[in-house]
């Protein structure tokens, strides 16, 4: 008996796990397989764990034989972020500083999901400390877009969405800070979810910005981040920040939009730099949601076109206080023949970071100086002001916002090597990490012209995340259901 | 005003990341870009009166524990584990003031 686990979602492996029409044993090792086949071409992964998959698959096999119950997503493989702690598999953030970083603890996402009955299969591509847009930073290596090898995955979380595409896992973990989870997403055709801040544990996640920072799921349905979701939410005495929400976000997935309001901000959609396709595909999209019964309301951000430079100061702050960690002393790179202490954490770090997150710390040091402060990181801190209240007053007209997630659809490698253009390239999806609101990327389409996914991104207020992923499976359902790239998908192959 | 090779020496000194000659002109290339092109617009609202924000949801507070000690925390070996240089139970580092090598 072969296991094909390239067309199956996770709750379609859960669900035959639990009946027993296959084991845990035999999904583990499929996924096993179809990374031994297919990364060596997309290179999603930094490290594959079949022992702890094997293990964890045994032990969800035992469990059934002997008639536990067994959790909801038994036996579904999943794969995280190389910036998340797992015990036994390295924690490296794609960084030659944490190389051989051993995990010394798990984090509390990591665990929730393994809890929930998921088999670790392994850890992901990232650009270098999440600093990136394109997985192109990483000290191992960049990503290949399934779609199209020539081009990137997007990033930071670009291990994380190639991954899923490929077929090699059905669900993943990823960290977004400025749009690391919905971009690679939406360059990557599959479904990628910021919560709400607050909504889910940051304990085990290396931290870039933690104002800005939080975890979510990957998938190739609404309706398996939901169930992922249902696993990851909710307050964690770890992280000060977690609150304690306790929601089913299953339970309405399927009750439409019949009388919701969709925001929609012209001046932004249409901006200069988006794509014609891009723009296309969302008009598209909006057309969907009406024709399921929404209403499309037109609703006004005035400080969105300032999200960019309020990010750009806020987050390489806090990454420059973040990142101070390293200093070669307790964990990471350490040259060693060093003079004194100071010239062993100066080399260590010019040493063991790579050049993106060399400039980031490095802007953040100049912006945190004296006299510097008062010029940039305090009027970004009321800029973040503004724009909480612009999406407070349009969430009073609107149960949601739909936009791009990305201007453009994937690019070439290499294309965008400017480090600043590639920050103005996040134009749609910072604002709502300042804001700390949930948003979401679904797939919609393939441009016109590129023939490369679109994906539309859904904003929804601070903990209506449930509502929100909701309206997401409403978009959905107006599109063909959600495939593995060409090339990567198993027409038919089932469990059997 | 433009950040001068000397200001980029200064900030790297001070966020403790050696750079090279051809490095140091890079970076201050890159400050200044980055400066102008994509943080500039931040000077350009009007700010008079906005009660600045640093917590993405203002309207929560964190979720503190109780404030008695905790009993978690890491094994001395577990905590030792991933450092280059270790000697007994503590992280061995170089002279701080500096005579060369670790001591």
């Amino acid at each position: 008996m072969s296991a094909y686990i390239e067309d199956l979602d996770a709750a379609l492996i859960a669900k035959a796990v639990k009946e027993g029409s296959i084991s845990a044993l035999e999904v583990a090792q499929a996924s096993l397989d179809a990374i031994d086949k297919r990364d060596p071409q997309i290179h999603a992964f930094i490290q594959v764990t079949p022992e702890l998959a094997l293990k964890a698959a045994q032990d969800i096999d035992n469990a059934r034989a002997q008639g536990k119950e067994l959790p909801p997503l038994a036996g579904v493989p999943i794969a995280f972020k190389d910036n998340m702690h797992l015990i036994g598999s390295r924690t490296t953030c794609a960084s030659h500083m944490l190389e051989n970083y051993e995990s010394v603890f798990t984090a509390t996402a990591v665990q929730r999901m393994l809890d929930a009955g998921c088999v670790p299969v392994g850890k992901l591509n990232m650009d270098e400390f999440a600093f990136g847009s394109s997985t192109e930073s990483s000290y191992f290596g960049h990503t290949c877009n399934p779609y199209d090898i020539e081009r990137v995955p997007g990033g930071s979380s670009g291990g994380s969405a190639a991954a899923v595409a490929s077929g090699m896992v059905p669900l993943t973990l990823g960290s977004d800070t400025g749009g690391s989870i919905r971009q690679p997403a939406s360059f990557c055709g599959v479904v990628g979810f910021k919560p709400t801040y607050g909504m889910v544990s940051r304990y085990g996640i290396v931290a870039f910005g933690s104002s800005l920072d939080q975890v979510g799921p990957f998938g190739r349905s609404v309706h398996d981040v939901a169930l992922a979701m249902n696993a990851l939410a909710g307050r964690d005495e770890r992280d000060c920040t977690s609150q304690p929400w306790n929601i089913d976000f299953t339970a309405d997935l399927n009750s439409g939009v019949e009388g919701m309001k969709i925001g929609i901000v012209s001046s932004l959609n249409n901006a200069e730099g988006v794509e014609a396709e891009v723009v296309d595909a969302i008009n598209k999209a909006a057309q969907n949601l009406t024709a399921a019964g929404a209403e499309l309301v037109e609703v006004e951000l005035p400080h969105a076109a300032a999200a960019i430079a309020a990010y750009y100061v806020l987050a390489p702050c806090e990454a420059f206080s973040n990142l101070a960690r390293f200093d070669g002393v307790r964990y990471g790179h350490r040259p060693n023949d060093a003079r004194d202490l100071a010239d062993m954490t100066s080399r260590a770090r010019a040493e063991g970071f790579g050049p993106e997150v060399k400039r980031r710390i490095m802007l953040g040091a100049h912006l945190l100086a004296s006299g510097v402060y008062d010029k940039y990181y305090y009027p970004a801190q009321q800029v973040r002001a503004l724009i909480t209240e612009d999406y407070k007053k349009a969430y009073e007209q609107v149960d949601a916002i739909l936009m791009p997630t990305s201007p453009h659809t994937a690019f070439k490698f290499g294309e965008l090597s400017n480090p600043t253009q590639m920050y103005l390239s996040d134009m749609f999806t910072i604002s709502l990490n300042i804001a700390g609101n949930a948003g979401i990327s679904v797939p919609v389409g393939f441009g016109s012209a590129s023939g490369l996914p679109i994906g539309a991104q859904l904003i929804g207020p601070a903990f209506q995340d449930h509502k929100l992923l909701r309206i997401a499976a409403s978009l959905e359902a107006s599109y063909e259901a959600t495939q593995c790239a060409p090339g990567f998908t198993k027409k038919g192959g089932l469990l059997s | 005003m433009s950040l001068s090779l000397d200001d980029v020496r200064g900030i790297a000194e001070y966020a403790r990341i050696a750079l090279n000659a051809d490095e140091l002109t890079e970076m201050t290339s890159y400050l200044n870009d980055a400066l102008e092109r994509v943080l500039e617009p931040i000077t350009h609202f009007e700010l008079d009166g906005v009660v600045p924000v640093f917590h993405p949801i203002g309207d929560l507070s964190n979720v503190m524990r109780d404030d008695v000690p905790s009993n978690e925390s890491l094994p001395i070996d577990v905590a030792l584990q991933n450092t280059a240089s270790q000697e007994d139970r503590f992280f061995r580092i170089p002279s701080i003031l500096g005579n060369g090598g670790e001591r």
